[in-house]
């Protein structure tokens, strides 16, 4: 096997590694040879909360040797729970300052304050209304919009009581919530509270730090992610079925490539709308081009492919490759998972990487700030910065590769999918569960690791559990990697799906892993599992549910935010990747992998075996399934009349 | 509808000529996203939109369904 076999899996980028190798260009496989992970600090052992460490614990090498402490006594479970609790913060931050800037724009372009934003899906503007508990009779949309965008920004800042999505949970989930003291009392608040009971000298107790953490996750998962993902459907649609193709093939080698990279959708959309402007497309015309070709990085990648099917360039490892095709005319980011790299990568060809997030100062880069006030032109500004930069192109090379993919598996796609306008409904999902075709759901998501080989983890998994008659649903990076693999097609499930999961696909015309967004919704995946929680037969809580969770390649904090979230909701979440942060300390790792299962009926696990992963998801599966009765099939048994008198 | 015709053999061997399949061909092509929101643009004014969240999303909208939390 040729060396790159290690770090890619998937033809274009191993082709593109190898050219990237040949003009001695260094991206993140080849920094990671060179730089280890910190044995101590990965698995949790170390703090650095105070000015007297940081205090480095490592487990003692001799058995029976005590194991020493920080400076002030913290113990190894204090200081690992301690350290993830700030990535939760982390995590949970991230995606609600996501849902922040969202709920912003929605009110003001509810306002009329920003032309370029309207209202798309009054649908959905009505259920978020009668989610958050506004009357809606006799109101215009207008007014509804405004009293919608003004609740969803108060979430953030609210001091007191609960989030208004905590009511969207099964109801048996809320009363865990509330006997266990975890409900969110608002977004912003839980994360600050983090960051306080972290600090020096404070919270002490690994169980204590813990509610705190799960409390935050919650706010992340039922509040601050769900919020971006609800009003960026209301703003920009919500998803439904959609064609498109993905890998590093999509770039055009006769047109402007503009790749959005980084995780918001406003001013990709807008990119979208620019880019179809006569004016803009004569102007690359103008430079030498026959058009202007859109793609994506990472999960602004995934927003603007769910809505309008514009292609994927790849995932998050993929995006220094991406810029050594010497194709990509400008690179235009935001916020997440942007490599610092990426100026000295594109520094060595013509690209230009274009940052327009005033939270986002990237050294090197052309700053464009993004004016929501004046977006269009903002985003034509940037249009025309990378069609200026067409003629400077020199070699290009693009690797001839590339797939197709069906996206746009919103929840309430899926439920219209399995029903129709009628009676839209989970009934023959839950009906396949009972009767055994489809064993069981597992929700696969997350980054990339370059500590692994790219998707891999994802890839082996996914296609362990579909062989199973396991259907996935998949958001991210795993769903960029799934799409690449070719696993997001109706006719994946003939090659790769068991033969009852098989047979489901098939009747409905869906693929057996369904793309459902980016990494803000995951809160899709909670809305779904509780739609068949309610649908009945499954039990009465998402813990009741065949169904597991897993990131095979996490790498961000808000990987870790995101499992917390799951486990606090009821679901079994395993993680792959090069460690797990907390297993420094076993008595606090014990606490999250088996403890924390007896409260929230879900829990977490780690292995990075992702053949071991699918074995421990559907064991998993297969326990739910026996606690509900549906582990064997029933005979069928005929009545007489006897029987019959003795049902009345 | 133009029906289509192909050759087939009979249990006999003999070529005869059947009706093909008359189903509408699959498109690729992505025919509703963005402002055209596909299957959603089949609920055009409120009184359907409210009516759909009734019964599509009755697991949170509406009082007269039976599933785990509102048993018979």
């Amino acid at each position: 096997m040729p060396e790159e076999k290690k770090h890619y899996s998937d033809k274009a980028s191993i082709e593109a590694y190898e050219n990237a190798k040949k003009d001695n260009i260094l991206t993140v496989y080849d920094r990671a040879e060179d730089l280890r992970p910190c044995p101590i600090g990965s698995v949790g052992d170390c703090c650095k909360h105070c000015g007297m460490g940081p205090c480095r614990i490592p487990a003692p090498k001799k058995e029976g040797e005590k194991r020493k402490a920080g400076l002030c006594g913290a113990t190894a479970e204090t200081i690992a729970a301690r350290n993830f609790l700030r990535m939760i913060a982390a995590g949970s931050a991230s995606h609600s300052d996501h849902g922040r800037s969202v709920a912003e724009i929605f009110l003001a372009a509810a306002k009329g304050e920003i032309p370029g934003y309207k209202i798309k899906d009054e649908q959905k503007l009505l259920a978020l209304a009668l989610d958050f508990g506004i009357n809606i009779d006799g109101k215009d949309m207008k007014t509804i919009a405004i009293e919608v965008g003004e609740k969803s920004i108060a979430q953030f800042g609210q001091q007191h009581g609960e989030l208004l999505y905590i009511k969207k949970a099964p109801e048996k989930r809320q009363e865990i919530w509330r006997k266990m003291g975890v409900v969110p009392r608002g977004i912003d608040r839980e994360v600050v509270e983090i960051m306080h009971r972290t600090h020096m000298g404070v919270d002490q107790d690994y169980k204590s730090l813990m509610k705190q953490g799960t409390r935050a996750a919650l706010a992340d998962g039922w509040g601050g992610s769900m919020l971006a993902t609800d009003l960026q459907d209301i703003m920009f649609g919500t998803p439904v079925p959609v064609y498109a193709e993905v890998n590093l093939g999509v770039l055009k080698k006769d047109q402007v490539n503009i790749v959005i990279h980084g995780h918001e959708p406003l001013l990709s959309e807008m990119i979208v709308v620019a880019s179809q402007d006569p004016e803009i497309k004569k102007y690359a015309v103008a430079k030498g081009a026959t058009g202007i070709n859109i793609a994506g990085i990472c999960c602004t990648a995934n927003e603007i492919l769910m809505r309008h099917g514009i292609p994927i360039a790849g995932n998050f490892l993929q995006q220094e490759l991406a810029i050594t095709t010497g194709a990509i005319d400008a690179m235009v980011v935001d916020v997440q998972c942007v490599m610092q790299a990426l100026q000295n990568v594109a520094s060595c060809f013509h690209t230009k990487l274009i940052t327009t997030s005033h939270q986002a100062g990237i050294t090197g880069a052309t700053a464009i700030p993004f004016n929501e006030h004046d977006a269009l032109n903002s985003a034509k500004a940037i249009l025309k910065t990378g069609i200026d930069n067409f003629p400077n192109r020199k070699n290009v090379a693009i690797p001839d590769i590339k797939s197709p993919m069906i996206a746009g598996f919103s929840h309430e796609t899926i439920n219209y999918l399995l029903g129709g306008s009628f009676r839209a409904s989970y009934r023959p999902l839950n009906d396949n569960i009972i009767n055994g075709r489809i064993r069981g759901i597992a929700g696969v998501v997350g980054c990339n690791n370059a500590r692994t080989t790219c998707d891999t983890n994802h890839l082996t998994l996914v296609k362990e559990l579909i062989k199973n008659d396991v259907i996935v649903l998949t958001t991210g990076c795993s769903a960029i990697g799934c799409g690449k693999e070719g696993l997001l097609t109706p006719e994946a499930a003939m090659e790769f799906a068991g033969p009852g999961l098989r047979e489901v696909c098939e009747t409905v015309g869906i693929p057996p892993v369904l793309h459902m967004g980016a990494c803000v919704d995951n809160s899709r995946i909670l809305i779904a599992a509780t739609a068949v929680v309610k649908e009945g037969g499954l039990g009465n809580d998402i813990s009741d549910l065949p169904a597991a969770g897993a990131a095979p390649e996490w790498m961000s904090e808000k990987a870790i935010a995101i499992g917390q979230y799951f486990v606090a909701s009821g679901v079994y979440t395993i993680f792959g990747g090069s460690a797990f942060p907390t297993t420094g300390s076993p008595e606090f790792t014990k606490y999250l992998f088996e403890d924390m299962e007896k409260i929230y009926g879900g829990k977490w696990d780690y292995t990075n075996d992702p053949v071991e992963m699918a074995r421990k998801m559907i064991e998993h599966i297969d326990k739910k399934r026996k606690e509900l009765g549906i582990d064997k099939a029933k005979g069928r048994v005929l009545f007489d009349m006897a029987d019959r008198r003795e049902l009345a | 509808m133009e029906y289509k015709e192909v050759q087939k053999e009979d249990f006999t061997g003999k070529k005869v000529k059947v009706l093909d399949a008359t189903y509408e061909e699959g498109n690729p092509e992505t025919i509703g996203t963005g402002e055209n929101l596909g299957w959603r643009k089949n609920f055009q004014t409120r009184d359907q939109m409210l009516k759909y969240l009734k019964a599509g999303e009755r697991y949170w909208y509406s009082k007269d369904w039976y599933g785990s939390e509102k048993k018979r």
